[in-house]
């Protein structure tokens, strides 16, 4: 364990001293310390002076029968260390650590719709992920949860009017973004506060695209959620699943073999060059400049012709499982994709050049939706909004998984925290991905690329992270030792930073905003699940 | 001196350029091996096992009755094509093709039932 | 002049409606595979013959869907205004000489310039009635967007198109493209790119696209329309279109007068306008392609404080150059 942590861990034990009732390793081999329910405050208070950037990654709840148990896992010293409480289920009251951390605002909120659990202090306790006529005290995640009997959609009409009331009416009009509207490509609303055309306000809802998946995933077995969190996402379903993979493996304690791991490089790059590609061409085409949105595009579709050869589909790939990979790369295959990363790398000369240099682009969108790094860091936002803020975080480098702890790549960084900087941002990743694959197919192992995995997990529990295009994506799962899993947790990247929409979209002009939301990427079916 | 952006004279070089677009229906995209189209099932390597059904993510494949024993059912509208029922099946017996163009004016047409054995190879 | 058959087949046939009509959706088909080979894909293909037929295709379709007029709406002029806009933009074509001669024979006068000119304005506020009247928010923002961006442009329009008018001595169109030995375009390039910039503000076309921005505001002033109505308006757009390349091809490119090889002048003066038409708008076209979307505040700043003055400074130069060609 980096030494930091034992210096987290040494302060925590001098400050809480016995409220501490148990410190244990979460696989693979990070930090869980079971609090006192009232000591959670204090520890985190601990942490935050110990390394003030200390952020949520996410909340997780776990219904354990009698109990629900909380386990806040905190991104520090670059690793996670994981503080458990355990509230009565009959009483599960606790404190709200918001005015610590603002970016654990919508974790407790999703916490407190799923599991009922109530956080005093919170500034905004809504309902987050589930629809507004949703009956009261039925939460789903719960073991005991029974579907109850919905009133029809016409009975309770009432109950599904607009309610999220943004501050009294003091003159500022009120348009609603979404959750149908061409700005966005999945449907969550924005209530926009305008006064003229600056935007005052903005109160997201989000729930539109839930699916229920973390449940979903209870009552199936391991091989088949592995299609199903795929599923979350289409753009970045690879990482999904080998995420959940990683996790599973750590749980049984298995790992993968090295030809496995260096292939599951190599489809994470493609599926975040393509990711890219993808948000780039939809970056031009919402600030009106189509051209480019066509060029970007013809150019992915290479790159989906590769995948569709590698992995038998152009976009989901099924291609990772538990225990390696389902299929091999055949030999014949190496010098095309490199002949492919070669023409790819010259053509983000190109659009780099158009980037750099096009004047109406620069006009629309830089300074432009702002975010800067103290707020990047209170607020907890990953992935390349962060980076384009100036935060220096990867998960690639920090913490590395499949082959990255061979494989030297840059973590690009800018300063400006624009959307300028954040589409640059992807840019250059999207030139250091043909690199790592380049790399990979370079150094690529002989052996086997899978190992026969039992289908029962024994008991216990692991996180797991990757770098998804979008940022960090982190998957708790927790086996009681039988063919289904007791609880899989999923915090994609786009939840955390929903709060970054808040933050950049205060003060600018309403013609601004689409420009700047799509600059953050969002992924709503990642965001609902 | 404001420099210009290189897409002004990549507009006009396009514009002799033969379209990216291929004319579908009538070209067809060339579709490499291995992709996972439309099952082909060979009833006779099958010996029942159900392991496909099981394991299928989208409980797509229903165990049916042909001549007295169990075979896969196919309902190509729920399947996902993730082929975890090839990878599963101990005999090899579900094999993928190039066929994509799926779609269908009657939901009948999407279930596939395995034939009667005495015809070798796929069902339509 | 008499209402004989003459007249009519002139007004109605050639150089008259029929006639633009069909070159109007030629032209929209022009636009259309243009852009689409620039971005390097197919345009219209599959109706008729390299997609030639599409155009009309759309407009017959929209033609059969199903007329809605929502409830709240200004009921005159919500349904008043396409056709009106259309009728406005085809009436204004009258007055440019197509074959060396106007649809409808003598009716050019000293003047006319600035009726045409203004009429285009008239036509353009009936597209800010038909989003005002529509009451939409986006196609009440859009309406608003429309008014400012037309408003603003319509001066360094005006102002541009007085300096052909001054080097030939003359407000009527005829007569101005009639004295243009050597295109204007080339005796006061300055005055063109001006002008093409602002008729590309004029026709919001990209960067100045904002009034119909379909990312931002759905459908702009058109999102309540359907039917006969949204066929009518859309054909108003493409009017407008060539009636703005027809006027920059009269007043730049020496209109419809070209060498005359053999047989009827009036075939080879058409063929002539509808070469530099079709390039003017191929020139539009290409800066639609090459540029993003501007915000309305910066389209301002692009008018008040550089078209403005640039036209101005480039009104005066052509004041002197045509002093000193006729010293």
């Amino acid at each position: 364990m980096p030494t930091s942590i034992n210096g987290i861990l040494k302060a925590l034990g001098d400050a809480l001293g016995d409220r501490i009732l148990q410190t244990g390793t979460l696989r693979p081999e990070k930090v869980l310390v079971q609090v006192d329910v009232g000591a959670h405050r204090d520890a985190i208070k601990v942490i935050l002076k110990q390394d003030e950037n200390a952020g949520v990654s996410a909340i997780t709840g776990v219904d354990l029968g009698k109990t629900i148990k909380l386990l806040y896992h905190i991104r520090a010293c670059n690793t996670i260390i994981t503080m458990g409480v355990e509230l009565p289920k009959e009483n599960a009251k606790i404190e709200s650590i918001t005015d610590l951390i603002s970016g654990a605002n919508f974790h407790e909120r999703e916490v407190s719709d799923l599991f009922g659990v109530t956080f005093e202090g919170h500034p905004n306790p809504k309902r987050l992920i589930l629809p507004e006529d949703w009956p009261e005290n039925v939460f789903p995640l719960r073991k005991d949860f029974t579907a109850p009997n919905f009133p029809s959609k016409t009975e309770n009409s009432g109950a599904l009017k607009d309610n999220e009331q943004v501050s009294g009416d003091d003159g500022l009009v009120k348009i609603v973004l979404g959750p149908q509207h061409p700005a966005l490509i999945e449907p969550e609303k924005f209530i926009l506060k305008v006064d003229g055309e600056i935007v005052k306000e903005v109160k997201p809802r989000i729930g539109y695209v839930h699916r229920g998946i973390e449940k979903a995933a209870e009552s199936r077995t391991y091989l088949q959620d592995i299609y199903l969190v795929e599923r979350i996402c289409g753009i970045c379903n690879a990482c999904h699943a080998a995420c959940f993979c990683q996790t599973v493996e750590a749980i049984m304690g298995v790992d993968a073999p090295p030809r496995a791991r260096y292939l599951r490089t190599i489809i994470l790059e493609l599926n975040r060059i393509h990711s890219h590609m993808l948000l780039l061409g939809h970056a031009g085409f919402e600030i009106g400049y189509e051209t480019l949105f066509h060029y970007m595009w013809r150019d992915r579709e290479r790159i989906l012709d590769i995948m569709e050869e590698l992995t038998g589909n152009r976009i989901i790939a099924s291609f990772i499982t538990i225990g390696g990979v389902r299929r091999d790369l055949k030999e014949e295959m190496i010098p095309r994709i490199k002949v492919e990363m070669e023409a790819l790398r010259e053509r983000m000369k190109f659009y780099k050049e158009i980037f750099e240099d096009d004047s109406t682009i620069k006009m629309r969108t830089k300074n432009v939706g702002v975010l800067s790094k103290q707020d990047a860091l209170k607020l907890c936002v990953v992935g390349p909004v962060a980076r384009g803020s100036g935060v220096n975080m990867d998960v690639r480098r920090d913490e590395p998984y499949a082959a990255y702890n061979e494989i030297p790549f840059r973590v690009i960084t800018y300063d400006d925290g624009d959307s300028w900087a954040r589409l640059m941002v992807r840019l250059d990743e999207v030139v250091e991905s043909a690199n790592i694959i380049q790399y990979a197919l370079e150094h690529l192992p002989g052996g086997p690329y899978r190992v026969r995995v039992p289908r029962i997990v024994p008991a216990g529990e692991a996180i797991g992270r990757v770098e998804a295009p979008r940022g960090e994506l982190f998957y708790y799962v927790k086996s009681n030792g039988t063919a289904y899993p007791e609880r899989v947790k999923v915090r994609t990247p786009t939840f955390a930073n929903i709060l970054a929409f808040v933050k950049i979209a205060e003060g600018i002009n309403i013609a601004d905003v689409p420009a700047s939301f799509i600059s953050l990427d969002p992924c709503f079916s990642c965001t609902d699940r | 001196m404001v420099k210009l952006s290189p897409i002004l004279k990549e507009a006009l070089i396009h514009l002799f350029k033969k379209p990216a677009t291929r004319r579908y229906p009538e070209e067809k995209p060339k579709i490499p091996a291995g992709f996972r189209g439309k099952q082909i099932f060979d009833i006779n390597l099958c010996i029942g096992c159900g392991l496909c059904s099981r394991d299928c993510p989208a409980k797509a494949i229903e165990m049916v009755e042909v001549d007295g024993k169990p075979r896969p059912l196919f309902h190509l509208d729920r399947c996902i094509f993730c082929y975890q029922c090839a990878e599963s099946c101990p005999r090899n017996a579900i094999k993928s093709s190039e066929t994509f163009e799926l779609a269908a004016t009657n939901k009948s047409d999407l279930i596939v039932k395995p034939k009667a054995s005495g015809a070798a190879g796929a069902c339509e | 002049m008499s209402l004989d058959s003459g007249f009519l087949f002139r007004v109605l046939i050639f150089p008259g409606f029929a006639f633009i009509l069909f070159f109007t959706m030629f032209c929209d088909w022009v636009e259309r595979k243009i852009e689409a080979r620039m971005q390097n894909r197919m345009g219209p293909t599959y109706t008729g013959p390299v997609g030639i037929l599409q155009p009309f295709a759309d407009f017959v379709k929209l033609l059969t869907k199903e007329d809605i007029v929502p409830f709240n709406v200004k009921n005159f002029i919500f349904k008043l205004v396409p056709l009106l806009s259309f009728s406005i933009f085809v009436f204004a074509f009258v007055f440019l000489p197509i074959d060396g001669a106007n649809a409808i024979l003598n009716s050019n006068f000293e003047g006319d310039l600035i009726l045409v000119l203004t009429l285009i304005s008239i036509a353009n506020f009936f597209l800010f009635l038909s989003g005002w009247s529509s009451t939409n928010p986006y196609s009440a923002t859009s309406a608003a967007r429309i008014l400012t961006q037309f408003l603003g442009y319509d001066i360094p329009l005006f102002i541009l198109a007085l300096a052909p008018a001054f080097l030939a001595r003359s407000l009527s169109i005829l007569r101005i493209a009639a004295s243009q030995p050597l295109p204007f375009a080339l005796v006061i390039p300055w005055v063109f790119m001006l002008f093409i910039i602002t008729l590309q503000a004029e026709l919001e076309k990209d960067p100045f696209d904002i009034p119909h921005a379909e990312t931002e505001i759905v459908g702009g002033y058109e999102t309540e329309y359907t039917g006969r109505r949204l066929a009518f308006l859309k054909l108003a757009k493409d009017v407008q279109i060539v009636l703005g390349a027809a006027i920059a091809v009269e007043l730049f490119l020496g209109g419809p007068y070209g060498p005359v090889f053999y047989g009827s002048p009036a075939f080879w003066y058409a063929l002539w306008f509808m070469l530099k038409l079709l390039v003017v708008v191929v020139l539009t076209e290409y800066l639609t392609c090459v540029f993003a979307r501007l915000r309305i505040d910066q389209v301002l700043v692009i008018n008040w404080k550089v078209l403005l003055p640039l036209s101005l400074l480039s009104l005066v130069a052509t004041v002197g150059l045509g002093l000193w060609l006729t010293r």
